[in-house]
């Protein structure tokens, strides 16, 4: 009887601790809610008359989209939920494997393609964004010279690529470094690395890690896009690879065909392109419209 | 009446431990308020400054690292730049490293600004030099090159090499700046002119720089914000909500957890053994396996991948990246902790003891309930807190399952992930500085519950103690000895007592001279019952 008391006693302050955990859930919830600048709040906070969307976004967007979705919610009431920002071959597989998507954004045709191919996107909705360069950055006050693709070679110290089955830049970075011979492979994936370079390469998960990699130092060079260079502190461009080492940098949008706003995501993709605003926020952060 | 004592201090014990959760969370919330209003007013400050012995400053500076080649309304302006309706001074930078300053005349002549003076100009470029490295968020700036060319000039436009470049370029209601060929007649279009020429215009320039240029005084001083105000800055503009997704996820997962996992532990005890190795294994595996196998299966199972999943979800269980998927990751790492040190509580037990119950007509629940569970509570306690401790930190089945979605299923070692891939070391330290206090929280809770019940023990030996003495005569101190007894031991102890109080008062002889000899008793309740082990520990310890 005592110990039951007892430890009725102990259950209850522990329950009252955890509903009072939950109450604070809520409120903070809602209180940091409109502290976040995209205006992501949880999808229950959502009045019945607003839309709510979700973008699965390239990793490269992380910076600019969030503005971009600020000035679109401001201007039309269209709210969005936690934009993902991943490589794209990631978001793909999300999407494949049930993951609510309205828009998806990818940094290649590849992924785009695989998303078709799945029929996880409306390919009527489906229009090139953006073009990006590919450059190799090195640390901001590095000395490391690079007046070619081939001088990675001869770099000391590790080199950041994105994985290329998931990171379009790891793809990009891969093509460039075939074109000198130090690939095996054309295509960007599936090759082994030069015997020059293969223990120096450090394989990212997105293509920010690959330049948050060179930023805290732990890689000498990465293989990374330009835009990238602009949002991430501590690193600068050491050489733009030319355009004909690897194949063109875009980056296709669409409606995913289980949005149930395909309008609505329609109108923020036209958003995206059209709006002088939006075009003005793209400029800053180095994204060049296809 | 009797139980009192005991309740209060188990009250005591608690209104504590809520008091310092209370402090965390109340130092991890800090003061909600406006924080990005303010964020965005410190942003304004940020791209302004003023050289007051030049008399003018320049405000509203920004940069754009890329134009683009698109039609505004059907009209043709070349390679665009935006440029802002107040903007009076645009900064083009040529790719050739040059930098040509374009100034409007009347913007000039009221910030008294002379583009023909040598100092005023070498203030402007000290100015804009300042404001670029600023806002250039990792690109070249135009510091780089101290030996840069400078032209600052009064006119709208200028030529360098086969390009012209023209400022406050009207179109659609809007002004742009434009690059287009240098030859060009008025009724060309500047993009087919280029592809005839050979030109890419988008390589013209490195990037552009926009401003407004005003009398100094009208420039709000960039304030440097005091450590202080920043630091609470910072405080305010962080998201907490990775704190509160965590505590709701833990918490309910928890619930979950510790039901489950005291119901397979009774349930496999009971079974046949090779049964009870089989369902063990099934048990226990999530804490072997790496928590990405777990997400993965658990994946394969609810996703749109494959048939099971598309069959749950045709049938309205769609859970993959919900926060419900963030519960059930949890439950599923952090269910073998409270599985295993249940069971292995459950089988300390003394089967004799549980035996007499049975022969004393108890059913098996009512076992479980009033002798198994109070028995066995310190363990399953501590198993409770690691198992509340693993779900906090559960992170990669989490993330294969649930995803990263901000207040929905980003949990804090989601976050600090995130954070740090995304750039915000500050952030992501914040979140691992709040870990580690609150991983120092249950270990304090731990230690504090063991030695709550080292003392209960301490306090059976008294008991003990007391009720020899009660035999003695001294009555009301047996009586308050065994209210803390009864409070912390439960039904097992009086089980004992009851049921072998013959066999007690029989060797109490005996007990009394080797507790003497002992000092101070401090063997358990469950000892109590079998007087001949404890002398004969008594007689191993003196030898």
């Amino acid at each position: 009887m005592n110990t039951v008391s007892s430890r009725r006693a102990f259950v209850a302050g522990a329950s009252a601790l955890a509903v009072a955990a939950l109450a604070g859930c809520s409120n903070g919830g809602a209180g940091s809610g409109s502290a976040a600048p995209a205006g992501s709040e949880g999808s229950a906070a959502v009045a019945d008359d607003s839309i709510q969307l979700q973008v699965f976004a390239a990793n490269s967007l992380e910076k600019a989209m969030p503005e971009v979705e600020a000035l679109y919610t401001a201007q039309t009431g269209v709210t969005f939920a936690d934009t993902q920002y991943k490589g794209s071959g990631d978001l793909v597989e999300q999407m494949r494997g049930g993951a609510p998507v309205d828009v998806l954004i990818t940094a290649s045709a590849g992924t785009m393609d695989d998303a078709e191919e799945a029929d996880l996107v409306d390919t009527a909705t489906r229009q090139d964004m953006f073009v990006n360069d590919l450059v190799i950055v090195r640390a901001v006050g590095s000395d490391v010279a690079i007046d070619a693709i081939e001088d990675v070679a001869s770099v000391d110290g590790n080199i950041a690529i994105g994985e290329p089955g998931a990171v379009p830049a790891g793809k990009y970075a891969n093509q460039a470094l075939a074109s000198v011979g130090l690939y095996s492979s054309d295509e960007g994936e599936g090759g082994e690395y030069d015997a020059s370079i293969a223990d120096k390469v450090v394989q990212a998960d997105k293509v920010g890690t690959a330049a948050q990699y060179v930023s805290t130092g732990d890689c000498a060079v990465g293989f990374v896009y330009t835009s990238d260079v602009y949002r991430y502190d501590g690193i600068e461009v050491a050489y733009t690879c030319p355009a004909e080492s690897h194949k063109p940098i875009v980056y296709p949008g669409a409606v995913a065909t289980a949005s149930e706003n395909a309008d609505a995501a329609a109108d923020f993709l036209a958003f995206c392109m059209e709006n002088e605003d939006a075009l003005a926020i793209w400029a800053e952060y180095g994204f060049e419209l296809a | 009446m009797r139980d009192h004592g005991g309740r209060h201090s188990v009250a005591r014990r608690l209104h504590a431990l809520s008091a310092i959760l209370l402090a965390v969370v109340f130092m991890a919330t800090g003061a909600p308020g406006a924080a990005w209003a303010e964020s965005k007013a410190d942003l304004a400050s940020e791209n302004a400054l003023a050289d007051d012995d030049a008399g003018f400053g320049l405000v509203d500076f920004t940069r754009y690292q890329t134009g683009n080649s698109r039609l505004v309304e059907g009209e043709d302006l070349g390679y665009r730049y935006p440029m802002p309706d107040n903007a009076d001074a645009v900064i083009a930078v040529t790719a050739g490293g040059e930098a040509i300053a374009f100034v409007d005349e009347g913007a000039c002549a009221a910030a008294s600004f002379d583009a023909a003076d040598a100092v005023d100009v070498d203030a402007f470029r000290a100015l804009a030099e300042e404001l670029d490295g600023r806002v250039a968020k990792g690109g070249e700036t135009l510091a780089d090159n101290p030996g840069r060319g400078w032209t600052v000039s009064t006119s709208s436009e200028a030529v360098f090499g086969p390009y012209r470049v023209r400022v406050g370029v009207e179109a659609d209601g809007r002004r742009y700046i434009s690059v287009v060929p240098a030859e060009l007649y008025t009724d060309e279009s500047p993009s087919s002119v280029a592809a005839v020429q050979g030109l890419d215009l988008s390589d013209a320039l490195l990037w552009v720089d926009v401003a407004r240029l005003v009398p100094a005084g009208e420039v709000v001083a960039a304030e440097q914000p005091a450590p202080l105000d920043a630091a609470s800055g910072f405080f305010q503009s962080l998201d907490l909500r990775p704190f509160w997704v965590s505590l709701k996820t833990s918490a309910v997962a928890l619930i979950i957890t510790f039901v489950l996992g005291l119901l397979a532990a009774w349930r496999t005890m009971g079974t046949s053994s090779r049964l009870k190795g089989l369902l063990d294994s099934v048990f226990t595996i999530p804490m072997v396996l790496p928590p990405t196998v777990c997400g993965f299966l658990l994946l394969l199972v609810f996703g749109n991948a494959t048939s099971v999943g598309r069959w749950l979800i045709d049938h309205g269980v769609s859970l993959v990246f919900t926060w419900e998927a963030a519960v059930i990751a949890a439950v599923v790492v952090s269910f073998p902790l409270m599985y295993r040190t249940a069971l292995g509580a459950f089988e300390s037990l003394d089967a004799a003891m549980l035996d007499a119950a049975r022969t004393l007509g108890w059913g098996e629940g009512r076992i479980f309930v009033r002798l198994m569970m109070p028995l066995a509570w310190p363990s399953i306690a501590a198993g409770t807190v690691l198992a509340f401790a693993r779900a906090m930190g559960e992170f990669g089945c989490t993330l294969f399952f649930a995803g990263n979605y901000a207040g929905v299923t980003q949990t804090i070692p989601i976050a600090i992930y995130f954070e740090w891939m995304s750039g915000n070391t500050d952030v992501a330290l914040f979140w691992v500085v709040v870990v580690i206090a609150f991983s120092f929280l249950v270990v304090l809770f731990i230690n504090l519950y063991t030695a709550r019940s080292l003392r209960y023990r301490e306090r059976g030996g008294s008991v003990r103690a007391a009720r020899r003495g009660r035999a003695a005569g001294d009555g009301a101190r047996a009586v308050s000895a065994a209210d803390i007894d009864a409070e912390a031991g439960g039904d097992a102890l009086r089980i004992d007592t009851e049921a072998l109080r013959a066999l007690v008062s029989e060797t109490s002889a005996m007990a009394r001279v080797s507790s003497a000899r002992a000092g101070a008793p401090s063997n358990g309740g469950v000892d109590d019952a079998r007087p001949s082990d404890w002398g004969s520990h008594d007689a191993g310890r003196d030898a």
